[in-house]
């Protein structure tokens, strides 16, 4: 990595670093490599985002898919495919072991109950009532196996008056249905009809947000119940609605609704709640500026060499910069001066500041708007692990988000990338039912796996 | 439905809580920080928050357009329910002595700081260690412990992780300029990760009786989240782009105007799916087109470009209401886009206590959200809002650390502990009556 001037608690960061550097992940511990998680999603990356966090974490991760292979396993922009996977399933297959079982068929359910019975978690994503009516609802597999936890993420949960929707969970429609969409994207302005600008509509956040987030909570109640289920020996059923979990990071806005009766309404790169905090454009781009505190203002307005000019000196508080009049005021001032530079130089100018500028050591956050593919090549996240491709034994070297957090003890690790439809059937049904080579051509001529 | 969850927000307070006995501390400000602790304050663990006198924690200033909630910053309710707040001036010795006691009785320990300033206050994860080895501490902050950026000092938060990560870059339309979310999502989903690391963690100390120290930043935990993008990039060798409220990985799905000046998004890549609504459309022989015959042929940009233009040609003449229930009847995923009125009004979250009417001692009755993880057997609680700074100060002291009154004095005469400024945010609500809400009272 290129060179970079060493912080005066430089000895402190290679302390941390030789403890918790990722590329050294294998030689430590793993914290749930004494669970068995069978995961049973349909059509939802929710479900198989959770299922990847517990086997990031050591957890034996079976993924039961349909004969055919999940609906997942074709996510992937243009269709592309690498073998049987596109390119989406590519990241989330991770460390998980592949076996097929159809569920429509007795004899499927008779072997997922067996594998309840010797396992601890169970994730599963269809329309509520679906599992029940298949005869394997938590009522039942309780019975088999009372230590069970027993995961459901949906898009209306498991009840209240929509739960008996039977629609299947995708990440755009709980985007829209969070309350969040709503208030993200950019203005229209005055006079003009979405017909006229399509793009200034409620718009979602690109990635599958919505999903990670219901696959994050979802994960953070099993762990919770695995600490209850330590203690009493009890399992129980979770239930996760993915836009409730969505919604849930839509901070103020509905104490707003309910206290003030106020809509949050679509404010584009600004922010109804913070100043200074936006995207403003420069020479060839954009920056992320942020200055939450008085005094960051001042620096950042120092920067842009205004402090005079607009009196920062005579500024004592922040609360009239939060007016949505004056942001939109100070936005029109401060884009034409930000576009005087290049995204690097503001970067620099902050940096420099902070060594020297009139507010020193304060200065105000500048970041640059980059693209993904900026990001993933940036030294910085690079040195730190988050981009180290895996050497996957079927698909070869593949690159995946991972060292999402450094640990020195149980860091999250990634071991293969993922697994074609069935892999795992020869090591899998081996292992839990010893079902050598005869039986497994007998289930798979009966269409069963 | 499952039996368990009859009348699940009513039967909840018969119920007890999953992280019962957990004691958590938190030396946190603005989001990534304080976010993560209350969903653990909400699942049961005592949460003692620490907050540095008389100004304490930034969040509280924070509010949209002017709007506080009896003079209270309502994003620092909405992250900071159900902990103990105490005040503690962190660079002064026996302010530091303090802290070390009560990590030494805690399981969990929390903090959102620059680099290195732990270890400047003589509470970084060694000294922790040394008086309680069991100790799961998280360092959470925009670069990290170590690398180029941390070590630069540069100052971060949650817009510039939207900006680092790309995650900006792909929420925009495409060929327009990248687009801020409106919430703070990079902090409050790396809060998330945060606590999925921790309980994680308990679960190796109840295994090992080892602890460890755990450290993050927002702009990983989202770039984590962005799935397909980093392999497309890799086997393309292009990098990825924006396309609005097109999900470039599911087709059809989309975000489409309606009659009624609303908007609609569905989803239908499914064959069941796909042939229901162009049952909905009365056009059931596009089931059979060549161009979109199965997902995968459906996904090609130029296939998905066709069939988007037909479905948003027919949205335009239904209302948003009409296609949410089309999704209904024939089986696809629709609904009509949802505000925060909307959130507020449905019965189906209310019932579900996710939305819930909060009933607090010092701020009275509001509506908030619950923690959305419904537990048959340990169903978390929100139960309180916050406190002003320092407020609890006397009652952890008293209760976890033995102090007496006397003791406590000295104690604020030299500065260690602290009380709120009198300011707005910092301060209790005007309307307080001088006793509620304060569990030792005098």
């Amino acid at each position: 990595m290129a060179d970079y001037k060493r912080a005066k608690w430089a000895a402190w960061a290679d302390n941390i670093k030789s403890l918790d550097n990722p590329a050294r992940n294998f030689e430590k511990p793993e914290a749930l490599d004494d669970l068995v998680v069978i995961d049973l999603s349909s059509r939802s990356m929710a479900g198989c985002f959770c299922s990847s966090m517990l086997s990031e974490l050591g957890a034996e991760t079976i993924r039961i898919e349909p004969p055919g292979g999940d609906l997942v396993r074709t996510y992937s922009p243009n269709g592309i495919m690498v073998k049987d996977t596109g390119l989406a399933y590519l990241q989330e297959g991770r460390n998980k072991y592949h076996i097929t079982l159809n569920l429509e068929t007795e004899e499927g359910r008779d072997i997922l109950k067996s594998l309840v019975a010797q396992a601890d978690v169970l994730i599963e994503t269809y329309p509520a009532g679906t599992m029940e009516k298949w005869g394997i609802g938590y009522e039942a597999l309780s019975e088999i196996n009372p230590r069970l936890i027993f995961a459901s993420i949906s898009t209306f949960g498991q009840f209240g008056p929509e739960s008996k929707r039977k629609q299947y969970d995708y990440d755009n429609v709980s985007q829209a249905r969070s309350s969040i969409q709503y208030a993200t994207g950019e203005v229209l302005p005055e006079g003009k009809t979405a017909k006229d600008m399509p793009h200034a509509v409620p718009t979602k956040a690109g990635p599958w947000i919505a999903w990670a987030v219901s696959g994050t909570f979802g994960a953070m109640g099993i762990l919770a119940a695995l600490y209850y289920r330590d203690i009493t020996g009890e399992g129980q059923a979770i239930d996760v609605s993915t836009p409730e979990a969505y919604g849930r990071l839509n901070d103020y806005q509905l104490m707003w609704y309910g206290e003030a009766g106020v809509v949050n309404e679509r404010f584009g790169s600004l922010d109804t709640a913070l100043w200074l905090y936006g995207f403003y454009p420069t020479k060839d781009g954009g920056v992320f500026l942020g200055g939450l505190r008085l005094e960051m203002w001042k620096a950042f307005v120092d920067i842009i060499g205004k402090y005079d000019e607009w009196k920062a000196d005579e500024w004592t508080t922040l609360a009239p910069f939060m007016k949505k009049d004056w942001q939109l005021k100070y936005q029109s001032m401060i884009d034409p001066l930000t576009a005087q530079y290049t995204s690097e130089e503001l970067t620099n100018k902050s940096i420099e500041y902070a060594k020297g500028g009139r507010l020193a050591p304060i200065t105000p956050v500048v970041a640059e708007i980059v693209s993904p593919w900026k990001a993933m090549h940036d030294e910085n996240w690079l040195d730190r692990g988050m981009f180290t491709p895996v050497q996957d034994p079927v698909y070869g070297s593949v690159l995946c988000a991972q060292a999402q957090w450094k640990s020195t003890e149980t860091p999250p690790r990634t071991k293969w990338a993922c697994r074609p439809i069935g892999y795992d059937n020869g090591f899998i049904y081996l292992k839990y039912f010893g079902y050598g080579p005869v039986k497994l051509k007998e289930l798979g001529g009966k269409g069963i796996i | 439905m499952p039996g368990v969850f009859k009348d699940y927000a009513k039967n909840k307070l018969k119920k007890p809580a999953p992280l019962k006995g957990i004691r958590v501390i938190e030396v946190c400000t603005l989001l990534f920080g304080p976010a993560g602790p209350s969903f653990l304050a909400e699942m049961g663990a005592e949460v003692i928050k620490v907050e540095l006198p008389p100004v304490g924690d930034v969040t509280r200033s924070l509010n949209p357009f002017g709007w506080f909630y009896k003079e209270q910053g309502p994003m620092f309710m909405h992250i900071n329910p159900s902990k103990y707040y105490m005040a503690l001036d962190l660079h002064k010795d026996t302010a530091q002595n303090i802290f070390k006691e009560l990590c030494a009785k805690a399981d969990i320990v929390e903090f959102n700081l620059r680099p290195a300033v732990t270890n400047r206050w003589n509470i970084g994860y060694e000294d922790i260690k040394k008086i309680n080895p069991g100790i799961i501490y998280l360092e959470k902050n925009g670069f990290g412990q170590w690398g180029r950026y941390a070590e630069e000092d540069r100052p971060s938060n949650d817009g510039a992780a939207q900006a680092l990560s790309g995650y900006a870059w792909m929420s925009s339309f495409s060929k327009r300029p990248p687009l801020k979310q409106g919430i703070w999502i990079c902090d409050v989903y790396g809060a998330m990760m945060g606590e999925v690391a921790v309980l994680a963690a308990l679960h190796h100390r109840k295994r090992t009786g080892r602890g460890q120290f755990i450290e993050m930043s927002q702009t990983e935990n989202i770039m984590r989240t962005m799935g397909w993008i980093w392999p497309y990039q890799q086997v393309t060798g292009k990098g990825a782009e924006p396309s609005g409220n097109r999900d470039q990985c599911i087709c059809p799905a989309d975000t489409f105007l309606c009659k009624d000046g609303n908007f609609a998004a569905l989803a239908a890549p499914a064959p069941d799916e796909f042939k229901g609504l162009c049952l909905a459309m009365a056009k059931p022989e596009l089931a059979d087109d060549a161009r979109f015959k199965d997902h995968t042929t459906r996904l090609k940009d130029e296939n998905a470009m066709a069939i988007l233009k037909i479905i948003a040609d027919w949205a335009v003449g239904k209302t948003a209401d009409q296609i949410e229930n089309l999704g209904k009847k024939h089986g696809f995923a629709a609904t009509r886009l949802h505000s925060s009125k909307d959130e507020f009004e449905d019965p189906h979250r209310r019932e579900r206590g996710f939305i819930k009417e909060i009933d607090d001692p010092m701020y009275g009755k509001y509506v908030d959200h619950e923690i959305p993880i419904m537990m048959s057997k340990t169903p978390p609680k929100h139960r309180w809002t916050v406190r002003p700074v320092g407020f609890d100060n006397d009652f952890i002291m008293t209760k976890i650390l033995g102090r007496s009154q006397s003791q406590l004095d000295e104690l604020y005469t030299q500065g260690v502990l602290g009380r709120w400024k009198d300011q707005q945010g910092r301060r209790p609500p005007p309307d307080w009556d001088g006793q509620s809400g304060a569990i030792l009272r005098r």
